[in-house]
């Protein structure tokens, strides 16, 4: 072969190798976008969680017990919210912190107060009644939250296999962008609720 | 909402996924938002205003049964120029490893997509085979949706990962409401049993009904089997028993009205499927007519029917099993009349208003914050930040 022809081959194998790179680098850009927006989604639904329950707490339609303890782990949901609010980049340097224990404990408040009578008492009083449309909205974050966490789960799994790659490891495509960690805590609504 | 939906199978023939996506795009509409559904269809096909064709669908042997499909450049234009035309908030992808429109508009999808995953046996072959190509592409997914747990085990073996399961969705009242025809119902010396599926596709059971009927037949000799579906009628016909044949009524394919109006007239609906089957909306649809289900007992079925309270189940493929409930039940109006009851309280469950409730949650998790999101990745993605830099090498 002469050199004219290696100098083609040369040039067609690098711009291979560019083309795999920048495809590689856009696709894994892709997961982390979606990993993000799930982040956020989850975000956004846990606070509107938090929000429903401190209305349904004040809404005078459950017994005051209830209510303190519902208040309770609503308020301490939105401060740890607020105090690790999620920054423009979340894959840079942020993670869920402490917050998986108390959203479990709001779940187990929620579960605890919302038993087979109290959601019937709720219910009863029709769809207008200030508790039973915070009782909706709770209900309607909560399944929210399930999902969002879920497709988080699902894209930060994406993500994790595709920064395994040899190809994305030596090249260092993720750049300084933070692994992203699943994000596991107890969501699940209480029985009567979704009944 | 604008909300896009793909359906991959053709507008031409009637099936599960099709009625899927109509419910689905007309419950939407009538909420109010905006749905455009795109469909293979023939030309002459009439098609409601929010469903645009892309095109004729050519049969193809995929998934065990014979499916009618599109692909090929033409058709990527044709999806590309869809997506683009719509800006659709969210788009639902239905069936999306599918060698058809489904993939072809995954492939360039660039906002939030949902996908809902109908089949409980994806070949694995294929799929095994095309898997790293395909892998990019089903990244894109946001939100996976499995119709049964059957799906959803299929999505997490095949593809990892997980799937939120939301049911398929009957119109209840649309069964509820239908008026018995009188050539459809039966008395207490000639009962009635429906039959729906294709005739000649052996997984949806026909044969095992065939053999079981000489038994019922021994007991009830007035007995009709009334057999709506498409499929060759003399073909089948000559593979019945005599006696049978007598007895067995061809409908053909019938309309909705049709259907609905049967199932509310006949004293049993038998669902002999041998397998192949995720979900089952047409047990749904008989529970919601009051139709009695007797069903064969596939894991989907047995859930449908809540265990076994809301229906009769035999064991598959087992024409003596199945015989003997017939017989029983044929000659049980109380017991008939019970199950009817079970199975039309069940199918409430399976109400649309419920199954789009859960939909819409879905659209509004993973289209949350996506318009500031997508902005800033159409801006500075990594893509462009790597040919900048390296033009600003060369620079």
């Amino acid at each position: 072969m002469d050199s004219l022809t290696w100098g083609v081959v040369v040039v067609a194998v690098l711009l291979g190798v560019a083309w795999y790179l920048s495809y590689s680098a856009a696709r894994l850009d892709r997961l982390h976008t979606r990993a993000e927006g799930a982040l956020s989604a989850l975000d956004a639904q846990l606070v509107r969680r938090a929000e429903a329950t401190l209305e349904l707490a004040n809404s005078g339609a459950v017994d005051p017990a209830s209510a303190l303890m519902l208040a309770g782990a609503a308020s301490e949901s939105l401060e740890a919210h607020n105090e690790r609010a999620l920054e423009d980049d979340l894959l840079d340097g942020q993670s869920f912190g402490a917050r998986e224990v108390l959203e479990s404990d709001l779940t187990e408040a929620l579960q605890a107060a919302l038993t087979a009578e109290v959601v019937a008492d709720l219910r009863a009083e029709g769809t207008d009644a200030l508790g039973a449309s915070a009782l909706q909205r709770v209900e309607a974050a909560g399944v929210r939250v399930q999902l969002a966490r879920r497709f988080l789960n699902d894209a930060v799994t994406d993500v994790r296999r595709v920064r395994r790659k040899p190809v994305v490891r030596l090249f260092r495509l993720a750049g300084h962008a933070d692994l992203p960690r699943t994000v596991e805590f107890d969501d699940e609504l209480p029985p009567a609720v979704r009944d | 909402m604008r909300i896009g939906i793909v359906c991959p199978y053709s507008f031409d023939v009637p099936g599960g996924v099709q009625f899927h996506v109509r419910d689905l795009a007309e419950h939407f509409l009538g909420q109010g938002h905006h749905a455009s559904v795109l469909a293979p269809a023939d030309e002459d096909t009439p098609l409601p205003g929010y469903v645009e064709s892309v095109g004729r669908a050519v049969p193809v042997r995929y998934n065990g049964s014979v499916a009618r499909l599109n692909f090929g450049p033409l058709t990527a234009a044709r999806v590309g120029r869809w997506l683009e035309a719509g800006d659709f908030d969210v788009l639902h992808i239905h069936e999306p490893v599918t060698p058809s429109i489904s993939l072809l508009a995954l492939w360039s999808a660039e906002g939030p997509v949902v996908a809902t995953f109908h089949t409980s046996n994806l070949r694995s072959r294929a799929m095994q085979a095309a898997y790293p190509l395909l892998r990019p592409s089903l990244e894109k997914i946001n939100g996976r949706i499995a119709v049964s747990e059957d799906a959803r085990r299929t999505v997490t073996t095949h593809l990892g990962g997980d799937a939120v399961v939301i049911p398929n969705g009957v119109n209840v009242a649309r069964f509820a409401d239908a008026v018995p025809a009188e050539r459809w119902t039966g008395t207490d010396t000639t009962p009635t049993i429906a039959f729906l599926g294709r005739i000649d596709e052996p997984r949806k059971g026909l044969p095992v009904l065939a053999a079981a009927m000489p038994a019922v037949l021994a007991k009830h000799p007035g007995a009709r089997v009334l057999v709506a579906g498409p499929g060759d009628v003399e073909a089948a016909r000559e593979r019945l028993d005599p006696a049978v044949a007598a007895a067995t009524e061809f409908l053909g394919m019938v309309s909705d009205e049709d259907k609905a109006a049967l199932l509310s007239s006949v004293d049993l609906y038998v669902a002999p499927h041998t397998g192949g089957e995720s979900f089952g909306i047409v047990l749904v649809e008989a529970m919601s007519a009051g139709a009695p289900v007797v069903a064969s007992n596939l894991p989907a079925f047995v859930r449908v029917l809540d265990g076994g309270q809301a229906g009769c189940t035999f064991a598959n493929e087992d024409s003596a099993d199945l015989a003997r409930h017939l017989v029983r039940l044929l000659g049980d109006r109380t017991e008939r009349e019970r199950l009817g009851d079970a199975g039309h309280r069940r199918a409430w469950v399976f109400d649309w208003s419920v199954v789009a409730e859960d939909v819409m949650a879905v659209y509004d998790t993973v289209t949350h914050g996506t318009d500031e999101l997508r902005a800033e990745a159409s801006v500075d993605t990594r893509w462009t930040r790597l040919l900048r830099g390296r033009r600003g090498g060369e620079d």
